[in-house]
């Protein structure tokens, strides 16, 4: 059975990431899960600046779904290459550093800085998270997002990969953008943009106001974007959004996703992420295909 | 920026079980004790920690919640196997799970946070509000002798005296009374309306016990737990006595694990301007009160 993939110029044991922003700085989860035994990891986002993020409420349940203002609550990139970036060198899997910033200066040299790292795989420019205001949106915009990609891509040796958010219009469009760039993936999706009100006090649950949703309920938008730009783009594509068990996770396969990411799943079952790479081998039995790269994105049309 | 960028109480022992309820009984006023077989946790827990939980094979709701342990039962042989934990029916979960009949499915994973810490002293005194009565029974029985947690070396025994100040809005909400009692605890009530106890608020009791004991040269210990505004003015007539209190806090989490950063609670930094959000699942939940700003 043959469970590695690859996604431009990186490859992964297998293709069973967890999300940016959902397992931590991976230590977090040391005594939970055998962090060494998944396709990748993705650290929380980090900035330039250390930023304190918004004010609770941070998160509101929603209907099969997770309302989020996190406000990219980070120690700033020096702190995380001193303190957090050791540790995660040693995990065992390949890490994959999420970097975000408001101008593309900012994405340049945090990705030259984060890539020059021993021990980084891959640069994920989060080119989509909405709790955070002000700069420009390169993930609404297929030629900012074009040129934000190719900036990063000129100043770094590591593979880029391009994280897009779902609240657009066309979302092939933006792929194609980061494709153009020289993105060697990019990942679908980022939370989709949403609120949650309290009316009897007049106001929004989240300290924040706004906030981005996931979880089962944006399972579908997810594995639709991916769809989509499988079909129109010439591009690796990494599927993210509601991804829960190994069903979900062969659906985002055969639509065409050559590797998938686990967010909002490790909140509610911590355990969740090592279970899908158990399961990986029985899924792909069950069709009699032993290798996870022929099952890719071989839907019937 | 800060000093420590790790956290102190990451859940490096943790178990995720999924286990049917042997127990869902009604305790007082829409409050509920489950019982469940959770060995694993019941081993090792302290008292203070709490475990996340939710319905096995629902998303309805879907992000589990936090319950402080209430209590720990073992077998025959003295092994540690189920936990009892006490809810207040509020709101989605609670009111899914008081209407689940026996084993049902829920999955949990604990033993989460830090617990409190177990500094000697002469007299312990816990205060709870509304539902905060949940961490304090095992708190109490470590601290007389009458229970063991966690690993063998840890004290036992480190306070002889133990009060108990619970008020709630009425009598009918007074839960597991008769634990606290049993347990051997001096036990002072209070409702809001006077149904049962002192019609009195518990901070006001607090300050009452701490002037009359001022005198006495006994080294007192704090612990509350309970509705914000409780523990801010328990902490804050603590403080003004030097007594050392310990604070739990119940800010809303997501995880329990210390990855989703929403249960931030602001926390001192080293100077008394300075502050940092700081994740209350894997820094507490269970604070010294003088870092919390309130
Ligand atoms: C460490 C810790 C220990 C705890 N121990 C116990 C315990 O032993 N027993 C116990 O009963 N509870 C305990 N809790 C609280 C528990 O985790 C739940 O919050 C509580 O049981 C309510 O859950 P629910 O699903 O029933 O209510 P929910 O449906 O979550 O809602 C409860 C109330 O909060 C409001 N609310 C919910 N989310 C938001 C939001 N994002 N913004 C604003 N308002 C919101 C709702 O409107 C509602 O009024 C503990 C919490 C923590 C953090
Ligand atoms: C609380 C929370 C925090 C998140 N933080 C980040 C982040 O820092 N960077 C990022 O790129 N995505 C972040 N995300 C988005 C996830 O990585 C993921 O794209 C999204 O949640 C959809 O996947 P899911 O439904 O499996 O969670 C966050 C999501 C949640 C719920
Ligand atoms: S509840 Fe998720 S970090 Fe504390």
């Amino acid at each position: 059975m043959d469970l590695s993939v690859t996604l431009g110029r990186l490859q992964l044991k297998n293709p069973i990431m967890v999300a940016s922003g959902t397992f931590g700085y991976a230590r977090e989860m040391e005594g939970i899960v055998d962090v060494s035994r998944l396709g990748a990891v993705l650290p929380k986002t980090i900035t330039a600046e250390p930023r304190v993020g918004n004010a609770p409420w941070r998160t509101v349940e929603t209907s099969a779904g997770l309302l989020n203002a996190i406000g990219l609550d980070n120690d700033g990139v020096d702190a995380f290459l001193e303190h957090h970036l050791p540790y995660l060198k040693e995990v065992g899997t390949s890490i994959v550093v999420s970097v975000a910033g408001r101008t593309e200066d900012d994405f340049v040299k945090l990705a030259e800085r984060v890539g020059s790292q021993d021990g980084v795989a891959a640069v994920e420019l989060n080119l989509s998270c909405p709790n955070v205001s002000g700069g420009i949106d390169f993930g609404t915009n297929a030629e900012s997002c074009r040129k934000v990609v190719a900036a990063t891509r000129d100043r770094t040796d590591v593979p880029i990969l391009a994280k897009l958010t779902p609240n657009v219009t066309r979302i092939a469009d933006i792929a194609q953008g980061a494709a153009d760039g020289g993105a060697d993936a990019v990942c679908l999706i980022n939370t989709v943009l949403g609120i949650a009100i309290d009316w009897r006090r007049r106001k929004p649950m989240l300290g924040n106001g706004m906030g981005g949703l996931s979880g089962p309920a944006i399972k579908p938008i997810a594995l639709r974007c991916v769809y989509q730009v499988a079909t129109a783009v010439d591009i690796p594509i990494i599927g993210i959004g509601g991804i829960a068990d190994i069903d979900d996770v062969m659906e985002f396969l055969v639509a065409g996703a050559s590797a998938v990411q686990i967010g909002t799943a490790n909140y509610y079952d911590p355990t969740v992420s090592t279970r899908l790479v158990d399961q990986l081998p029985a899924a792909l039995g069950e069709i009699d295909s032993d290798s996870v790269s022929a099952f890719i994105g071989t839907l019937n049309r | 920026m800060m000093a420590k960028l790790h956290a102190d109480h990451y859940a490096d022992s943790m178990h995720q079980i999924d286990t049917p309820l042997k127990r869902n009984d009604q305790i007082g006023e829409g409050t509920f004790l489950i019982r469940v077989a959770a060995e694993p946790l019941a081993r090792t827990l302290v008292p203070g920690q709490f475990v996340m939980i939710r319905l096995s094979g629902t998303n309805a709701p879907l992000i589990g919640r936090a319950l402080a342990v209430y209590d720990v039962i073992s077998d025959e042989s003295g092994v540690p196997k189920w936990i009892d934990l006490v809810y207040l029916k509020k709101g989605t979960f609670t009111t899914a799970l008081a209407e689940s009949p026996l084993d049902t499915h829920v999955t949990l994973w604990g033993p989460l946070g830090n617990g409190f810490a177990n500094r000697a002293c002469d007299r312990l005194i816990m205060v709870a509000g509304g539902i905060g009565q949940t961490p304090m029974l095992l708190l109490g029985r470590e601290a007389l002798g009458t229970q063991n947690f966690g690993d063998e070396d840890r004290a036992n025994g480190w306070s002889p005296v133990v009060e108990f100040i619970y008020g709630a809005r009425r009598a009918s909400l007074l839960a597991g009374v008769s634990d606290f009692e049993q347990a051997g605890f001096r036990v002072t009530l209070c409702t809001d309306d006077g149904s049962q106890g002192q019609q009195r608020l518990v901070p006001d009791i607090l300050c009452e016990r701490l002037e009359e004991l001022k005198d006495s040269g006994e080294s007192i210990r704090v612990v509350t737990c309970g509705p914000e505004i409780m523990m801010e003015k328990v902490a804050e007539a603590c403080q003004a006595t030097g007594v050392d209190c310990q604070v739990s806090m119940e800010t809303p989490m997501a995880c329990g694990i210390g990855i989703c950063f929403s249960c931030v609670a602001q926390v001192r930094q080293d100077g008394p301007e300075e502050w940092d959000y700081k994740r209350t699942c894997v820094e507490g939940p269970i604070f010294d009160a003088d870092q919390i700003c309130w």
